[in-house]
């Protein structure tokens, strides 16, 4: 634990102490963050920021309200009047209906276990000789490098006018996405991985899967395939979409309560996914960047929300289960920790699926570009292949299809139709890098296959 | 501040630097109000400072960014030292599109700054809309409003520096309901952008009020309607949602980055090729599109790109010919080598970036489409014999190459023998990009054109949000498929 942040925030404490009739929460957010870009098989832009967010919410009563800067340790007033802030607009803010809880930590709770030192340090030559392993032999006039190295570190610490208990957590994270594109054909093959400690890095692995791609694609004229039904093998990049928004729009209380929900409550308990589906949300999962307690202090514990195929529940933020009336469930949280269980079916990797006798043409699709939700009641959802798209085809040849479209129901998706689960699973790094920094990722089977789904729209051209 | 930025940007330049440049940002502040059914959910407010430096050396970009400026000398350091690490793997060594040295200043016009407005009267205002909003068959009602204010210090290594004060200020209304079945819908207004300027004197609460009842009569309208059907039509799209369709096929598609494939191991590539230029049939010729970062009150002017290069208005597609593209320094260099041949003439001042820590990229200013002479919109309805009105959208995915599209919107009117029909739920079109603008066969007068906002796009890695805008008359488009 970093002694000048905890001094800082004890600091910070002390002065929001003196705010009578007020209570404050400090959240602190510290990240190093490093990412170099390939494009055109040249790095196009080599970056590091190191930023320190503060968010600063004062509470009086039923009134909350925050204020947030980008600041660095040695600018302790300028954290103080940001507290003065927060504590002037809470006065002027409109009660809520409901009395938001502040949360009270009863022990300093400190987590560095998903912090590895030699990830976050690990140098901008190290990230290039990454990529140059992965892509070596790879590239050619006509075939680029795209991608990107993003690594770097989190700090997350928490005090507030309740206790003088802290909250620490510190990660280290790794993304890493390459993508081998013909210039003109305009095909596109991608291979990604995700690290949490630098022994996780492998670029052998990526060689590995986009040399296969690379094969398929080279050797295949691409074409249009037919409208209509297709038995389709989603990958584990591709199954990381449909889970993120099944997570966004099924299992949370708030959004059901909302009305933005595919899922009801007349549904727990009961048979709403494939017997073949068990997710849950595993904070004990190191690849997942887990937080063991979320950012009220509730430890979290392993908690099913698909077991076998049966819907186990709602989850509930703090602020949902303030506002509706019932018990947060430890997810107020920067990102749960999904968890996908691997099924029955035994298959690694693209070579093997390929090899694999089949009694139908499958279609591949890895990766499902720009999803968006069609319609959240009913959990429908759209979006394209890109990345590495093959028809596996019953006689066992490999075809390389135009990207198509996709526009079904995650209840569909993850319902009756699932055909089988691969027995191996994979970590799937999701973060964003908008705003904060905050690895995320989920453990997926690294496929699926599910039958009879339609494919609405299916291109002439790449 | 000022002189020591060029001092450590002169100090570069000794080391071996080719360009240099530093965006300081004295302050940028936001404020955030969010109330959801009558709870004031999100009261909130952010103030931040601090430097960005990009370093150009032998071809490739170094950009290091921090909010403490305790020793900027350092900032500097590991800019270059990033480039020099980026320049191991060159393989078409970075040139910039020769520019003008400027010493200029850009405020964007405000009547009244939103931050000297009291919280009070801010919170005022969206009770009121709440208060309107709440009436029968609404389910969920949030009023919104952010407002941001920045300013921009410029400073580079071939004479410019340019400050920048930018204000912007952005709100809606949205209302939800549940049908019979238990199925959401909603509806919206976001308003577009009326008179020369961009403050809090915008937020015009007749306005507001006026269009609160609107949403909440056709919420009402669409939670008793039939499912939209499934089908091939004219659609008629409004304002609303040709904004957007504007932006994720025509914009996306036609920024220079992309086109260069600087952007495919992320938010994809384009279908367009440099071959493509003053060619390429993209859109009936009743499409002109134009990138105008001119218009005084859309957040897609701002006076001088990152780049230091001073708004432009330029045209995209004349008459439905490719002629443009939305570009910066870089890329139009890149574009002209590649293509053999003069494409284009220098940068189109489209070179922005999110904050001070993040790199420029091209980004859209306003990419506006001129009315066309086709009438009113119940003119256009009059003409069309089979068709639709659609407005609002609800969700848009788009091809990795900007190739094809699926929208869905918040509401349809069915349009039989030239009169407007019942209203539809669940409706939506999709289509392929050319084929798509191909079809435009009316484009709405004047009085039909409204500039439309984007507050939240989204692009490049690390990623960045953009504001800009879309000046858009209705159009019509012939032979659609709906209702999938």
């Amino acid at each position: 634990m970093n002694e000048r942040i905890v001094q800082t925030l004890r600091d910070l404490r002390a002065y929001a102490l003196t705010k009578t009739g007020l209570d404050v929460a400090i959240y602190y957010h510290e990240e190093d963050s490093h990412l170099m870009r390939f494009a055109n098989s040249a790095i196009s832009l080599n970056t590091n920021e190191h930023l320190i967010r503060l968010q600063i919410t004062a509470y009086s009563g039923q009134k909350r309200a925050s204020y947030g800067l980008i600041t660095d340790l040695g600018k302790l007033d300028e954290m103080k009047r940001g507290i003065d802030m927060a504590c002037e607009m809470v006065v002027h803010a409109q009660p809520l209906s409901y009395k938001p809880t502040i949360p009270l930590f009863t022990e300093t709770f400190v987590d560095e276990s998903a912090y590895d030192e030699t990830l976050a340090a690990i140098s901008g030559e190290e990230r290039l000789e990454y990529f140059n392993d992965a892509v070596k032999g790879l590239e050619t006039d006509q075939v680029r490098l795209s991608g990107i190295f993003n690594n770097g570190s989190t700090i997350i610490a928490q005090i507030n006018t309740r206790s003088e208990h802290i909250q620490y957590f510190r990660f280290s994270d790794a993304q890493i996405s390459s993508v081998l594109a013909h210039e003109t054909l305009k095909w596109e093959t991608t291979a990604e991985q995700s690290a949490q400690k630098k022994s996780d890095l492998d670029p052998s692995r990526l060689h590995h899967d986009l040399a296969f791609l690379l094969d398929c694609y080279q050797n295949n004229t691409p074409r249009q395939i037919p409208l209509g039904r297709y038995d389709i093998v989603f990958g584990a990049i591709a199954l990381s979409e449909l889970a993120s928004v099944m997570n966004w729009i099924g299992f949370s209380g708030g959004a059901m309560k909302r009305g933005f929900s595919f899922l009801n409550v007349d549904q727990v308990g009961k048979e709403v996914f494939s017997k073949h589906i068990t997710l849950l949300d595993d904070p004990a999962c190191m690849a997942t960047f887990p937080f063991k307690r979320d950012l009220t202090g509730i430890p979290r514990k392993s908690w099913p929300l698909i077991e076998q195929g049966v819907f186990k529940g709602f989850i509930w933020m703090q602020d949902d289960a303030d506002e509706f009336g019932t018990q947060p469930t430890g997810h107020t949280v920067g990102h749960p920790s999904l968890a996908m269980q691997g099924g029955q079916h035994q298959v690694s990797n693209l070579a093997e699926l390929v090899k694999q006798p089949r009694d139908n043409d499958l279609l591949y699709i890895p990766f499902l570009h720009y999803m968006n939700i069609v319609n959240p009641s009913k959990g429908v959802v759209t979006a394209s292949s890109r990345f590495g798209a093959l028809l596996l085809k019953k006689d066992g040849s490999v075809a390389v299809p135009f990207n198509v479209r996709v526009t079904q129901s995650v209840l569909d998706i993850f319902g009756p139709k699932v055909a089988w689960v691969s027995d191996t699973t994979q970590a799937v790094n999701v973060s964003g890098s908008y705003g904060a920094r905050n690895p995320t990722a989920i453990i997926l089977p690294a496929f699926i296959r599910v039958n009879d789904l339609e494919i609405s729209h299916s291109n002439t051209a790449f | 501040m000022r002189k020591q930025l060029q001092q450590q940007i002169e100090r570069l330049k000794a080391n071996g630097a080719l360009y240099v440049d530093a965006r300081w940002y004295p302050f940028e502040e936001t404020n955030y109000l969010l109330m959801r059914n009558g709870n004031l959910k999100a009261t909130a407010a952010s103030r931040e400072s601090g430097l960005g430096v990009r370093v150009l050396y032998k071809g490739a970009w170094g950009f290091s960014a921090s909010s403490d400026l305790s020793s900027p000398g350092a900032l500097f350091d590991h800019a270059l030292e990033n480039a020099r690490v980026a320049a191991e793997r060159v393989t078409f060594p970075v040139r910039l599109a020769e520019k003008d040295a400027i010493q200029a200043q850009f405020t964007s016009p405000c009547q009244i700054n939103p931050f000297e407005v009291p919280l009070a009267e801010k919170v005022a205002f969206l009770q009121e809309m709440d208060q309107k909003l709440n009436q029968p068959g609404v389910f969920q009602r949030v009023c919104d409003m952010t407002f941001m204010r920045k300013q921009i210090v410029f400073v580079d290594s071939e004479g410019s520096e340019i400050e920048k004060t930018i204000t912007e200020v952005f709100g809606g209304l949205q209302v939800s309901g549940l049908d019979s079945q238990g199925e959401s819908h909603e509806r919206s207004y976001v308003p577009g952008r009326r008179g020369d300027t961009r403050g809090w004197e915008t937020f015009d609460l007749q306005a507001f009020g006026q269009h609160a009842d609107r949403i909440v009569k056709e919420l009402n309208e669409i939670l008793v309607a039939d499912q939209c059907p499934k089908d091939t039509r004219s659609v008629i799209l409004l304002p609303g949602i040709l904004f957007l369709q504007t932006h994720e096929t025509i914009g996306h598609a036609l920024e220079l980055d992309r086109i260069l494939g600087y952007e495919l191991a992320y938010a994809g590539g384009s279908f367009v090729t440099l071959k493509d230029f003053g060619s390429l049939r993209y859109g009936s010729p009743k499409l002109t599109v134009r990138a105008d970062a001119t218009a005084p009150n859309s957040p897609g002017s701002f006076g001088y790109d990152d780049d230091g290069i001073p708004a432009q208005d330029n045209l995209l597609i004349d008459k439905g010919i490719l002629v443009g593209a939305i570009t910066g320094r870089q890329m139009v260099e890149e574009a002209n080598i590649k293509a053999k041949r003069q494409i284009f003439n220098g940068s189109s001042g489209a070179n922005r970036a999110t904050s001070f820590y993040r790199v420029p990229i091209e980004r859209m200013t306003n990419i506006n489409i001129d009315a066309g002479q086709d009438g009113t919109l119940d003119d256009i309805v009059a003409n069309t014999p089979n068709g639709i009105i659609l407005d609002g959208a609800r969700s848009w995915s788009i091809g990795s190459n900007r190739e094809q599209f699926h929208f869905a919107n918040e509401i349809g009117w069915l349009v039989e023998d030239g009169k407007v029909g019942p209203v539809v739920k669940n409706a939506t079109y999709k289509g392929d990009t050319v084929k798509f603008w191909n079809s435009l066969s009316a484009a709405g007068d004047p009085s039909t054109w409204s500039l439309e906002y984007v507050d939240n796009c989204g692009k490049g890695q690390p990623n960045q949000v953009m504001q800009l805008g879309h000046g858009v008359p209705v159009c019509r488009f012939d032979n659609v498929t709906i209702g999938e």
